[in-house]
């Protein structure tokens, strides 16, 4: 199988941004480096023949969900689920615009 | 006449508190006494939790006091991987992003040794997330060997084991998504298990790699480890984990069974794998030889595929990391930056400063791997392979009732000596596909290494639910090795008397 091409910085401050990980220019180096050395050191499940072979996405197999029974139970209290929010306003989380500017970069 | 903690078992400590030879709250005070004459130098904690100690010794000692009977761990000084939840405790993951983080609520795992009798000295010191095999990631302190404090205790667990180690806990918990439990285990001198995947809740434990995380214990001897596998599947499967198992059994009952019969595999060309040093070579022979003296068949087996489990893993565990640690956004809890006009931005800047360097490699790793471009041709192939992997091990245990392998190709190194991500993770390559198949593993010291003098360990994996008998092989290979109880030699006898 063909080897794709090393990553660029232009590759990982693209990755960056969607993983939500603001780095800086050093960081941009530095993290190119270690993903194609990383990469390199994924090499050996690209040379099996996996065509009649089922994934295993689990590794204890035969197992059902479950679910507890449908009834109310106590959980978090508001005052402790905004306690490591950093100041929540009132009743809610605070954050910053997410319309406009807000989530676009 | 003075009696050290270093020298009793948690079963004798148990013993003692329940005849009131001494009391949970002598013991209390003695663990923390250990701690102060040694933490200076190890380094294993992140946080003593001196109030709580001696809280739960004194209801022990009350219930005594009732005439209540106690149970079975009571009295016993035990410290949690602070990626566990205690109430009371903050819970770090010994990261910047979760610094402050106070927990709200009590791991089942936590809560389940705890209910044992088990008094909590602290929380121990793991790499940043638990991404690593040193403990140098932590974003607070490094640890340090307790046998040879310029070395690392191995990780990610490296706290549970050198607190274990040292003599500061009787029983310590860790978790082992590849290798953490085990190979800090190895590289200071203790016994570490991990469980079959399923075999012990996972609710209030911080994630990382959620199809391969699970919890387990480090002690001085396999039975200290299996009176804390008694305790963590007390109660059966635990609702609030959809991974648990209802596992409840007792794991002393046929501890002491002996290996006359069992069938032990190993694998040769793993010996002869770059990186193994010699003297792991000879330790792993030798063990081999004292199991088959003790009664065991030593027959050669093969895994084919295993030399494709690091791969796979830096797949799986990365994409799974991506995922899990997506929880860490700037707004509900951990780290936040303030000033940010965006929602994004303020993310990216508060995951920026909270995470440190391996935790934001991992997450680009897992980012691009589950690209729409690379997802088929390396996560997918990944849980393919994953199917192979544990296809060899079904058809190993068709043979064997267990496999002997080294848990670590090396002894403790210095710090800072291997600086190459990439290099440190083939320091997993023994334990990793145990993790990928979801089996058992336990690593049990076997002897000093005859060139450097530190501790080597054997590593035991066994079939999925076939804890108890890999314990029961553990215990043999232990009684046969003459390594139980150790305590580092440079911290031995330092503190820690009971009156």
């Amino acid at each position: 199988m063909p080897q794709d091409p090393p990553l660029t910085n232009e590759d990982v401050a693209a990755l960056a941004d969607y993983a939500r990980i603001a780095l800086t220019e050093g960081e941009l180096d530095e993290m190119r480096a270690y993903l194609n050395e990383a990469m390199a050191l994924l090499d050996p499940i690209l040379s099996y023949d996996l065509s009649d072979v089922e994934p295993t996405f689990h590794p204890v197999g035969g197992v059902c969900n479950v679910a507890r029974d449908d009834v109310v139970v106590a959980g978090l209290s508001l005052e402790e689920a905004l306690a490591s929010a950093g100041g929540g306003v009132g009743r809610y989380f605070r954050v910053p615009a997410i319309m406009g500017d807000g989530g676009a970069s | 006449m003075t009696v050290s903690l270093d020298a009793l078992s948690a079963r004798q400590i148990a013993a003692g508190v329940a005849a009131g030879s001494f009391s949970a709250t002598e013991v209390a005070r003695a663990a923390l006494d250990a701690i102060g004459h040694r933490e200076d130098d190890v380094q294993a904690f992140v946080q003593v939790t001196e109030e709580l100690a001696y809280d739960a010794a004194a209801r022990i000692d009350a219930r005594r006091a009732a005439g209540e009977p106690l149970p079975p761990l009571a009295g016993v000084p035990v410290a949690f991987k602070d990626n566990m939840n205690l109430v009371g405790t903050r819970t770090t993951c010994a990261s910047h992003m979760l610094a402050g983080y106070e927990s709200v609520y009590t791991a089942t795992c936590v809560r389940r040794m705890l209910d044992a009798g088990a008094i909590p000295l602290g929380k121990l010191n793991m790499d940043e997330f638990a991404f690593g095999s040193t403990t140098d990631s932590s974003a607070f302190h490094p640890t340090n060997n307790p046998w040879d404090l310029a070395r690392v205790p191995g990780g990610s667990s490296g706290g549970s084991a050198a607190a274990v180690s040292a003599g500061e806990v009787t029983i310590s918990l860790g978790s082992d998504t590849g290798g953490s439990i085990r190979q800090p285990a190895s590289l200071c001198g203790v016994v570490g298990m991990k469980p079959t995947y399923g075999m012990v809740s996972r609710y209030g434990v911080v994630a990382f790699g959620s199809s391969l995380d699970q919890v387990g214990p480090f002690g001085r001897r396999v039975e200290d480890v299996a009176l804390a596998m008694n305790a963590l599947v007390a109660g059966g499967r635990d609702p609030h984990d959809a991974t648990s198992q209802s596992c409840e059994q007792d794991f002393l009952v046929h501890l002491d069974d002996g290996v006359e019969g069992c069938v032990v595999g190993v694998i040769p060309a793993l010996l002869e794998a770059d990186g193994v040093t010699s003297e792991v070579r000879m330790a792993l022979r030798e063990a081999a030889r004292k199991l088959e003296g003790a009664g065991a068949r030593i027959v050669e087996v093969d895994l084919p595929n295993m030399a494709s489990a690091i791969a796979a893993y830096y797949v799986l565990g990365p994409c799974e990391a991506f995922s899990n640690l997506a929880r860490f956004d700037g707004v509900r809890y951990g780290y936040r930056e303030d000033g940010c006009s965006t929602l994004a931005g303020q993310s990216a800047l508060s995951r920026a400063h909270g995470f440190g360097a391996e935790a934001k490699r991992r997450q680009l790793l897992g980012a691009h791997l589950l690209s729409s471009e690379l997802y088929e041709r390396y996560y997918l192939s990944a849980q393919k392979v994953r199917t192979l992997i544990t296809a060899d091990y079904r058809h190993a245990f068709e043979v064997v009732d267990a496999i002997l392998m080294p848990t670590s190709p090396t002894v403790a190194w210095e710090h800072g000596t291997i600086s190459d991500p990439a290099q440190l993770y083939l320091a997993d390559v023994f334990t990793i596909s145990n993790n990928i198949a979801g089996n058992c593993g336990i690593s049990v010291p076997v002897c000093l290494g005859a060139d450097s003098g530190l501790p080597i360990g054997a590593q035991l994996q066994g079939p999925a639910f076939g804890d108890a008998r890999l314990l029961t092989i553990a215990r043999a290979l232990e009684r046969a090795c003459d390594q139980a109880g150790v305590v580092a030699p440079a911290c031995a006898g330092r503190g820690g008397e009971l009156s």
